[in-house]
């Protein structure tokens, strides 16, 4: 298939191993974030992990949208699926989410009509078709899919259509970057960066990263010799004592983003002045709201939701698991009490969810060391 | 996603994926677009040309 198998070639995958190999410096650590949900389900999928050096450790960055969302907001999403003569609509990933009082999948179990889609779209058609009853749309991602969630308010408006409503939980990928690079829990050479936001966004964002904190970054994008061309270009900087932005996925990914897809963002939404994440707290202006000109589709502000901040079950650790300071497989729970079928965090459930991912392809290969 | 029809006037196109499930895609961010044209498909709406994949 075009742009997948000639990205899959064993032979050019163990060759860029070996340049990478070639490459870093014996005796140096090297931890490199990616943060995009993609790449982590990708590099486990792969065993991506198995063809790098001992002393090339990627960790797993806060790029799983689904998992980054605090159960507060889980709490106000069902409140307003429970609400008389909502149809509720959200993804399938957000179905199992827990929050402080049980999932989605619960309120259906008890009651509340909510519906799996698979686009924004799906959600106006559902509306259309039920013009007496409120559909609202659980919108969630980064700007990959933010732009999809604008199109069909703009749909919605000029269709004339009113019973379609909007509970955005849109976030940006900067403001979360800038507080990893921030915290003195981390210490990262360098960054993957994230393909599809790039493709909206293009790699201009990013410049910040090598500008202000002198470390380098490529944009990359998800199959493994992607990734693996990603680190190679990475180490090669580091190797150079060079630092920027690099495009590895131009095949996709414009250097100024989709000029299109970024004037719909700027007329539907707004910042919001702060928007919690879980396991990383409140971040300035890391949130979209729906602007003014499209607040007659705010479920928030027809619907009163709870709005409070719940904090996370004791036992779980996806909050350090976000901002990569342990591994999956070092949170107390995981494969025991949380598991894809019993999840106890968000990061296993979603399939772009490191613990999801790690449990899903990854865990076999430690249990085989184990033994 | 590869698309088979294009409906300019409501600016959707029906494309297929790599398992041959089809669905109606959202085109206004990348259009023109062509039948047989590959589309990288976020939540029903194409954000670019080409780059099929993970992710």
């Amino acid at each position: 298939m075009k742009y997948v198998d000639e990205f899959r070639n064993a032979e050019l995958g163990r060759a860029l191993a070996g340049e990478i190999l070639a490459e870093v410096e014996p005796g140096r650590h090297y931890k490199l974030m990616e943060v995009c949900g993609g790449h982590t389900h990708s590099i486990y999928k792969y065993g991506i992990d198995d063809l790098l050096p001992g002393n090339v450790e990627l960790v797993h960055g806060p790029g799983c949208p689904v998992c980054v969302l605090p159960m507060g907001r889980v709490d106000d999403g069902i409140a307003i699926a429970h609400q008389p003569g909502v149809i509720f609509t959200c993804f399938g990933d957000m179905l199992r989410i827990p929050g402080s009082d049980g999932t989605l999948q619960d309120a259906k179990a008890q009651g509340a009509d909510v519906r799996m889609v698979y686009s924004p779209l799906d959600a106006l058609r559902i509306a259309k078709a039920n013009p007496d009853r409120d559909v609202v749309f659980f919108a969630i991602g980064f700007e990959t899919t933010a732009p999809s969630t604008a199109l069909t308010l703009k749909r919605a408006k000029a269709e004339g259509v009113t019973n379609f409503l909007c509970m955005s939980n849109h976030v940006t990928i900067v403001p979360p970057l800038r507080a990893l690079l921030d915290s003195p829990d981390l210490r990262l050479d360098g960054f993957i960066g994230p393909g599809h936001v790039a493709t909206v966004v293009g790699a201009r964002p990013f410049e910040f990263i090598p500008a202000d904190y002198g470390k380098p970054i490529v944009v990359a994008g998800f199959e493994p010799l992607d990734v693996l061309h990603a680190v190679r270009m990475i180490l090669a900087q580091l190797a150079e004592g060079r630092c920027e932005v690099e495009n590895q996925y131009t095949r996709v990914v414009p250097y100024e983003g989709n000029r299109r897809a970024l004037e719909v963002l700027a007329e539907v939404f707004a910042l919001r002045p702060h928007f919690e994440w879980r396991g990383m707290g409140f971040i300035s202006q890391s949130g979209l709201k729906l602007s003014d000109a499209y607040a007659e589709f705010d479920a928030e502000l027809k619907y009163s939701v709870p709005g409070v901040r719940v904090a996370d079950p004791k036992a779980c650790q996806c909050g350090e698991v976000l901002k990569g300071v342990i591994k999956p497989f070092e949170c107390k729970v995981f494969g025991t009490a949380c598991t894809p079928e019993r999840p106890i965090g968000t990061c296993m459930v979603s399939s772009e969810g490191a613990c999801a991912a790690y449990y899903n392809f990854g865990r076999f290969a430690r249990e085989k060391l184990v033994v | 996603m590869r698309v088979q029809q294009v409906d300019d006037e409501r600016g959707l196109a029906l494309c297929e994926d790599a398992g041959g499930q089809r669905s109606s895609v959202e085109i206004a961010l990348v259009d023109p677009v062509a039948v047989g044209d590959e589309l990288l498909v976020h939540a029903g709406t194409a954000i670019a040309h080409g780059g099929a994949g993970a992710g």
